[in-house]
């Protein structure tokens, strides 16, 4: 509040100010002087402490009502303090790095939101359509060995998740005197395919105690089929069509691939993206969407290679849609943004346009396939099976046919959850 | 008050010198308006959720800029000049060490085939170190982008040793049920105020750790004195024979149950004492937590030395107490409204969503609603914390506290140079990050 009253005109803008030199604390009562081309500071005795040019000027936080200045580039943090609103505006109005009103702070903050919204769409695009393409150029190097004890250390957690009714070694079917047969008439079955398939490492397939219709690929080559799956099936090719999607599967690689996309999807929504409160759920939600939009494509593709397979052992190329379509015909199919799996009756109809229509004899005969159907029956006979109770009360008898519709309507759709995300609660969980 | 000054081609200047202001030496306080920090709070957030949390780096900034501002000690107001940039910067870092660092881990426990949990549990320790470092780094960013009367101040020291004494602190505090916290404390503080410096004055803490457990004991008797009673009398209720008996006949859970209550009739009582002494003991918690947090925070106040400069507080618990039955005042209006607004949401746009007879998009359009209300929700309630509580408990803070021998402020030199963000970055994304 200069009184310019007795100011002649002619005599430049000056007031009172603190001033710190930068090198001690020391709080100094300065008189500032507003010249033509910077500050002059002067002590209480007139005599000049410094002189800040204009364009070095840099406006500095502070509380209302304080303009604090500083001087660019200097390593010391000299600072002046002007309460004096006339004053302060005089300088503002000759320094223009001070941004008067905050116009040019504002500007520059609208490019950050700007920007920052731009790195968020390129960032949903990379997710989208770059962290897919990327996994795919990186699976083949992945060495099998790395993939096999990646299948390794899923597998454990896979069987701990499924292996519901705590039944250990029986859990898995045709491992007592009872199942014998029927696991001598799966092996033969997955012989075939295997044999045709062409694959970097051995497969395994086991047949599992779950009345859900379900079968899925783990990487190193593990497959897990539901005893559900079996006991729906109306013929060998049905299992074997199966079968041949999740070799189709592991023949892609998909385990890994899914492992290499999860693990991108949870850098781009998770570090870069999502770091504030109640962003958990932004993340969750966008990661489910753009992972279901990954694995619709991959199941597509697996279909594929099922109809190829089977048309090279011999076997009907279109079991796999029939026993899709007989299966799941009831069901709802959910939301489909959020479905890990086509819609089925577009799978139905895309198996059924490249399979070829020629007659078939099935891949088992009459008494091969009687035993695979027989794998998971009750062992109560053998002395050697262990945990034969519990394995007694899951033998597929009628009463247990009301558990072969899966719980969830959700579940219903998905013959197989594909070798799933990492967690190892992909299994026929879902 | 009117000077007159004579300066420049001897014209006579009127000025009112307002210039140093009138405040009794030794003062704290906290000039902001609680208005102006909520407008920055909710544009801010809003900004944040936008772009999906890029842009926290510069509310963070905003944030201290204010708080630094605005606090004012001894007539002089803090400044805080780190830029959103740096912060930014800091997380690009953070980010490029820490990703070589998962994969090489996941790698690791792929190699070496681990059981499960061992590998879950040396990855959850070395975070937790790094954690503790990036604190400490995060801390020393902060302290030399603090600027007071023109000098900045400073910490040096290892992070990495701070890191080792936080991680076996926290140790020591779990192993005695939190009875050595106040030790712990104790220790930590000083070795940060012990390398914390203001220009060429030196910090130290004096608070003890002693004092700190006098005040603390009786809260620590009621919340976890009363359930350790209630475990041991529980321990004497129950047949101890009988429940190995028990566990050892057992197969399935529900018989376990059943022998278990046929031959042992006290435990149901045992079980409800438990239970009942949980509860209780989670209640007095949360009654008591204001108790805690003005304690800790005048013990910690009034410890702060730097050199003869000593600062004492005079906050008292239900000051405390006020701040927190403000944020649940707040909380519940935000409940009633994000209520009231959500369900008039969903009514309208599922109403008309549903026209389209289509169950994928009523679904999607409910989700996404449903996810838009949950994150409003959720940012709101952080907002409503951040100004009610953490600027509450800082304006609180500055406002009881005193200085004594503030005449050592006159005549301290320069040094120091400001260190680089990567700390923060580190904080930041590794979720341990404060204001």
């Amino acid at each position: 509040m200069t009184l310019t009253a007795d100011t002649p005109e002619s005599a430049p803008p000056n007031g009172p100010a603190i001033y710190f030199d930068g090198t001690c604390s020391a709080r100094n009562d300065v008189v500032v002087e507003a010249g033509i081309a910077g500050l002059q500071i002067f002590a209480g005795d007139r005599h000049l402490l410094d002189e800040w040019l204009y364009a070095e000027l840099r406006r500095q936080a502070a509380p209302d009502g304080v303009l604090r200045l500083g001087r660019h580039g200097e390593t010391l943090l000299a600072r002046l303090e002007i309460r004096d609103a006339a004053l302060a505006g005089a300088i503002e109005d000759r320094a223009v790095t001070l941004d008067r009103g905050g116009v040019a702070e504002r500007k520059l903050r609208r490019k950050v939101v700007i920007l920052s919204l731009a790195a968020v769409v390129s960032l949903i695009f990379t997710a989208i359509i770059g962290v897919p393409v990327l996994a795919t150029r990186v699976t083949p190097l992945i060495p099998i060995s790395v993939e096999q004890k990646l299948g390794n250390a899923v597998d454990g957690q896979i069987r701990a998740t499924l292996d519901t009714k705590h039944l250990g070694a029986g859990f898995v079917c045709g491992t007592g005197a009872n199942g014998a047969a029927g696991r001598a008439a799966l092996d033969k079955l997955v012989g075939k395919l295997q044999a045709a398939a062409a694959l970097p490492y051995p497969l395994r397939v086991d047949v599992v105690r779950r009345a859900d219709f379900n079968a899925f690929a783990l990487p190193g080559g593990h497959i897990y089929a539901f005893q559900g799956l079996i006991d729906r099936a109306q013929s060998p090719d049905e299992v074997a069509g199966v079968l041949a999607h999740e070799i189709g599967h592991v023949a892609h690689r998909d385990g890994t691939r899914t492992v290499l996309q999860a693990a991108g999807l949870s850098f781009l929504f998770g570090m870069m993206l999502g770091d504030f409160v109640g962003g958990g759920a932004v993340v969750i939600a966008a990661r489910t969407v753009v992972r279901s939009s990954y694995s619709r494509r991959v199941e597509a593709s697996a279909d594929l290679y099922s109809v190829d397979l089977m048309h090279k052992v011999g076997g009907d190329p279109r079991a796999l849609a029939a026993i899709l379509a007989r299966v799941t015909a009831d069901h709802d199919e959910g939301i489909k943004i959020l479905a890990d799996h086509p819609d089925t009756k577009d799978r139905v109809i895309a198996i059924n346009a490249v399979a070829p229509k020629d007659a078939t004899t099935p891949l088992l005969d009459a008494a091969d396939w009687a035993a695979l159907k027989q794998i998971c029956a009750p062992s109560s006979a053998s002395v050697t099976a262990p945990a034969s109770p519990p394995a007694a009360t899951n033998a597929p008898t009628p009463v247990k046919t009301i558990q072969v519709r899966p719980a969830t309507p959700g579940a219903g759709q998905k013959d197989d959850p594909a070798v799933a995300e990492q967690g190892g609660t992909a299994g026929g969980q879902k | 008050m009117w000077v007159f000054r004579d300066i420049g081609r001897g014209v006579m200047t009127t000025a009112e010198v307002f210039a140093s202001p009138i405040v009794p030496a030794g003062t704290v306080r906290f000039l902001g308006h609680e208005g102006a920090y909520w407008r920055l709070r909710i544009k801010g957030a809003a900004l944040v959720v936008a772009t999906l949390g890029i842009y926290r780096f510069w509310l963070a900034t905003d944030v201290r800029r204010f708080l630094w501002s605005n606090t004012e000690i001894s007539g002089d107001t803090l400044e805080y000049n780190g830029l959103a940039t740096e912060l930014l910067v800091g997380f690009l870092f953070a980010v490029a060490i820490l990703v070589p660092l998962y994969m090489i881990f996941a790698l690791v426990v792929l190699e070496l085939d681990m059981v499960a949990i061992k590998p879950v549990l040396i990855g959850f320790a070395l975070l937790a170190l790094l954690g503790e470092y990036a604190l400490y780094r995060a801390r020393r960013y902060r302290l030399t982008r603090t600027v007071f009367r023109g000098l900045r101040f400073d910490q040096h020291g290892s992070p990495w040793r701070y890191a080792l004494y936080a991680l076996v602190c926290w140790g020591i505090v779990i192993v005695t049920l939190g009875l050595a916290y106040p030790w712990t404390s104790a220790f930590i503080e000083r070795f940060k105020m012990r390398n914390t410096s203001y220009g060429d004055l030196h910090g130290r803490f004096e608070g003890s750790g002693l004092s700190l457990f006098l005040r603390g004991l009786p809260m620590w008797l009621v919340v976890v004195g009363v359930p350790i009673m209630a475990i041991v009398a529980m321990a004497r209720l129950i047949d101890w024979e009988m429940l190995g008996n028990a566990l050892a006949l057992s197969q399935g859970d529900s018989e376990f149950m059943n022998t278990l209550i046929k031959n042992n009739p006290q435990i149901g009582k045992a079980i409800g004492l438990i239970f009942g002494a949980f509860f209780a003991s989670i209640t007095v918690a949360i009654v008591l937590y204001p108790v805690f947090q003005a304690v800790k925070l005048r013990w910690w106040i009034s410890g702060l030395r730097f050199g003869e400069i000593a600062v004492t507080s005079r906050l008292r618990i239900r000051q405390v107490y006020r701040v927190y039955l403000r944020l649940l005042l707040y909380l519940f209006l935000l409940g009633l409204l994000a209520g009231i607004m959500g369900g008039l949401t969903v009514f309208a746009v599922l109403g008309t969503v549903r026209l389209l007879h289509n169950a994928t998009v009523t679904q999607v359009v409910g989700g996404a609603i449903g996810l838009l209300l949950y994150v409003v929700f959720m940012i709101g309630s952080s907002t409503i914390y951040q100004v009610i509580v953490a600027a509450g408990l800082w304006r609180l803070g500055a406002e009881t506290a005193a200085l004594t021998g503030e005449a050592a402020l006159d005549g301290v030199r320069a040094t120091g140079s400001p260190s680089s963000a990567l700390g923060e970055g580190l904080a930041d994304a590794l979720g341990v990050g404060s204001i």
